[in-house]
């Protein structure tokens, strides 16, 4: 078998792939088995808990709700808000190409078979063909809910017959909007250099689906030029494939069909190009999404989420700034150091958190105007500011979930997470505190600065308890039998929410308690209680931090 | 008089670097059929990335990796079937048997109805005679590794790349690959292999290039250049 001459490359797909079928049919048996036992599994929970819930929307379908005040409005918001959407999911689709994407084969067989003379057009189309078909089951499931949404709103027109058309013109073009992400995401995959410019493009994406959001709000309140909302609609293929359902809802949309059948051709295009490209994706390329799936799956089954992101990191190739801090000479400022050095790092999860601080605290704002407070917004807008929090924690992840990482450090494990709150709540009280100081001067209450003040502890210690959260207990599963059913799946989401449910429940009651009334009790109790609720969950997390280190 | 054998691997001064850090500074490298070239170096030396570039896994930064007169990629059909990579394999199939998984190797490189008799012979030289029923998570680290090394023997091959083929390998059998990768040389193999063991690289190398924090630090015939590092 060792020889100095060339090697005549053989013809040899057919009978491996064979033999291959033949050895493992067994374990192909058990896999559909199992398959169409998480079908049935989940179609019985669906018919079990959704079951009246469908049976409503059924007979909403029937009888369509009759147009209210607030419909017009919604109509004029629809074109912009659904293209922005519209974007946000097709980026969302060409971003999982440069982790995953259409084109994937399972560790063992890149181990065993990508290193052979096997055509890899036979072994990767077909992948790519079910993912396709997937793409586009998925897509016309995706496009049930805004059609729900607009017939909902009142929007479903006379009878049955309309709005069965606007479901129709809302599931296929989302289809054809999914097969052409698949189609695309198929070419990223194989040509990776084009990841680059999708990475470079994405802030660009999010800023226009932002702008069309801002649009949409604009139509709902007032009369935006024709011409914005036409640019919307005519933007690309998330614009196209929303025309038809906007047509239909009585929106601007008269070229809906020329829009349907572009979007249609262009994914056919799309298609046709990936599936024949599929047979050239690199052998780089499937070998590191094959890492990238298989750490995913073993983070996901040990219910570990730091693992998951980690795993997608690496994947998607998360870019690393280069800035550099100089160390501190004192002692004291290390660990701030190294918090700010992890956020310099990943510049995105700055901005990314400044984004989410400034809409929370819009949407408080927004919650606490008028005559009644909001609940709904203002528990919105904390929520999104214990995202922000969250994410600023980074620092004091890399210590959780690797606790050996601190021990050169001059600090005990448990104080750790005072520290590592330093930089979280300095970061969120500068970025909210400039629009809250705008709003505070404006409407002459210094209220907003004392509750600002006081929620930012309290959130960002909500996040560091999470952060400091025990490994996963796998008995957790098992719940524990009650007259209303198991009590697994509540603790399980507890346990891992343990750390917004302290923080925001409160929090949530105070703030829009505080915002509602003018009267200074409101304040005094919201800062007090407040301020023990941050020091209580301070508390908590250094406790959960020396229990994690001694664990 | 037989006229000499072309050269089979070239590299000319490939270098990598990943972001800022350079793992591995201009190297060039040349092997032709029957010859052998061990690397040796410590952990983090760019001794696996070197034998990733020769076989077509990574790119090389600067300079150019050639395989037969063509450009070396592991996407390239004629690089499938001619370079056999030994390494770490990371996963096998849990319900393959190690009969079944060389079978799957030696029919995908064509062996049709011979697979069976290189199967076997595959499994004896490998001492695996015994272990060919059971499946590969039944086995001992060491049998995984000689399993690595039988998926190499039942494929045709023309070069072999071998990343550390004695990890994991007690003395005897670490003796006993010295003897099988011999004998495979003077079959016409070429081999680059890179290895910690300093015993396996004199009974089997023509050629030694020792790196050294990217860089090559020495190289030459493998008396002198061992002589030379200790």
């Amino acid at each position: 078998m060792v020889t100095r001459e060339a090697i005549a490359v053989p013809d040899s797909t057919g009978p491996t792939l064979s033999l291959l079928r033949g050895l493992r049919r067994e374990h192909a048996k058990q896999q559909a088995a199992s398959v169409a036992y998480w079908v049935y599994l989940i179609a019985l929970v669906v018919a079990f808990y959704g079951g009246a819930q469908i049976t409503t929307e059924f007979h909403r379908l029937r009888h369509p709700p009759l147009p209210s005040a607030a419909t017009p409005r919604v109509l004029h918001a629809a074109p912009a808000a659904l293209a922005a959407l519209a974007l946000l999911v097709f980026l969302a689709l060409l971003r999982d190409a440069l982790w995953r994407g259409p084109v994937t084969l399972p560790q063992v067989t890149v181990d065993w078979l990508l290193d052979t003379p096997v055509d890899r057009g036979r072994l990767l189309r077909p992948r790519f063909r079910v993912s396709a078909a997937l793409a586009v089951a998925a897509g016309a499931a995706v496009g049930v809910v805004p059609a729900a949404a607009l017939v909902s709103l009142g929007l479903g027109g006379g009878g049955t017959g309309h709005a069965l058309r606007l479901g129709a013109a809302a599931i296929a073009p989302a289809a054809l909007l999914f097969a052409l992400g698949a189609g695309a995401a198929g070419l990223i995959e194989r040509y990776p250099a084009s990841g680059r410019w999708l990475r470079r493009a994405t802030p660009a994406a999010l800023a226009v689906a932002a702008a069309f959001a801002g649009l949409a709000a604009w139509a709902a309140l007032g009369r935006p030029p024709g011409v914005l909302t036409a640019i919307a609609l005519w933007s690309g293929p998330w614009g196209w494939a929303v025309q038809g359902m906007v047509a239909l809802a009585g929106g601007p949309a008269p070229w809906w069909p020329a829009a349907t059948a572009l979007l249609g051709a262009l994914a056919v295009v799309a298609l046709a190009c990936a599936h024949r490209a599929a047979a050239r994706v690199p052998g780089a390329a499937l070998r590191a999404r094959a890492r990238t799936i298989g750490a995913m799956s073993a983070a996901v089954l040990s219910m570990d989420t730091r693992g998951v992101a980690l795993a997608y990191g690496r994947g998607a190739g998360t870019r690393r700034a280069r800035l550099r801090l100089r160390p501190p000479r004192r002692r004291a400022l290390i660990l701030l150091w190294r918090d700010l050095v992890a956020l310099t790092r990943a510049p995105s999860r700055l901005v990314g958190a400044a984004a989410l601080a400034l809409l929370a605290v819009g949407l408080v704002a927004v919650g606490g105007h008028g005559a009644q407070v909001s609940l709904v917004a203002v528990a919105s807008g904390l929520a999104l500011g214990y995202l922000a929090a969250a994410w600023l924690c980074e620092g004091a992840r890399l210590d959780a979930e690797d606790t050996r990482r601190s021990a050169a450090l001059p600090f005990r494990f448990g104080s750790l997470a005072w520290w590592h709150a330093a930089v979280p709540c300095l970061v969120l009280l500068v970025v909210a505190g400039v629009p809250v100081t705008v709003l505070a001067v404006a409407a002459g209450a210094p209220r907003f600065l004392a509750l600002l003040a006081v929620t930012v502890p309290v959130l960002v210690g909500g996040a560091l308890v999470n952060v400091f959260r025990p490994r996963f207990p796998p008995d957790l599963f098992a719940g524990t039998e009650t007259p209303v059913g198991n009590t697994a799946a509540i603790t399980v989401l507890v346990w891992f929410a343990w750390g917004p449910v302290l923080a925001l429940g409160p929090m949530t009651v105070l703030v829009s308690g505080a915002v509602g009334s003018p009267a200074p009790g409101a304040l005094q109790r919201a800062v007090v209680i407040g301020a023990l609720l941050a020091g209580g969950l301070g508390t908590y997390a250094a406790r959960r931090a020396a229990r994690l280190n001694s664990a | 008089m037989t006229p000499p054998d072309p050269p089979l691997l070239v590299l000319t001064g490939v270098s990598r670097r990943y972001g800022e850090r350079l793992a591995l500074s201009p190297v060039d490298l040349t092997l032709t059929a029957g010859q052998c070239v061990a690397v040796l170096g410590a952990n983090g030396s760019g001794k696996s990335t070197l034998l990733r570039i020769a076989a077509g896994r990574d790119t090389p930064t600067t300079g150019q990796a050639v395989y037969a007169g063509r450009g070396l990629t592991q996407d390239d059909l004629v690089v499938r079937t001619e370079i056999a990579v030994v390494g770490d394999m990371v996963s096998t199939y849990p319900d393959l048997t190690v009969r079944e998984h060389l079978q799957l190797v030696a029919v995908a490189h064509g062996a049709g109805r011979a697979a069976g008799g290189l199967v076997d012979a595959a499994l004896r030289e490998c001492r695996l005679a015994d272990h060919g029923g059971a499946l590969p998570g039944s086995l001992s680290s060491g049998q995984l590794q000689a399993l690595h090394l039988a998926v190499a023997l039942v494929r045709p091959r023309r070069l072999m790349i071998l990343d550390e083929p004695e990890q994991r390998l007690d003395p005897a059998a670490r003796r006993w690959l010295a003897g099988l990768l011999s004998a495979e040389k003077r079959a016409g193999a070429a081999m680059l292999m890179a290895t910690h063991h300093t015993e396996l690289a004199a009974a089997v190398a023509d050629h030694i290039v020792v790196l050294g924090d990217g860089a090559v630090v020495a190289r030459g015939a493998p008396e002198e250049t061992l002589a030379a590092i200790r």
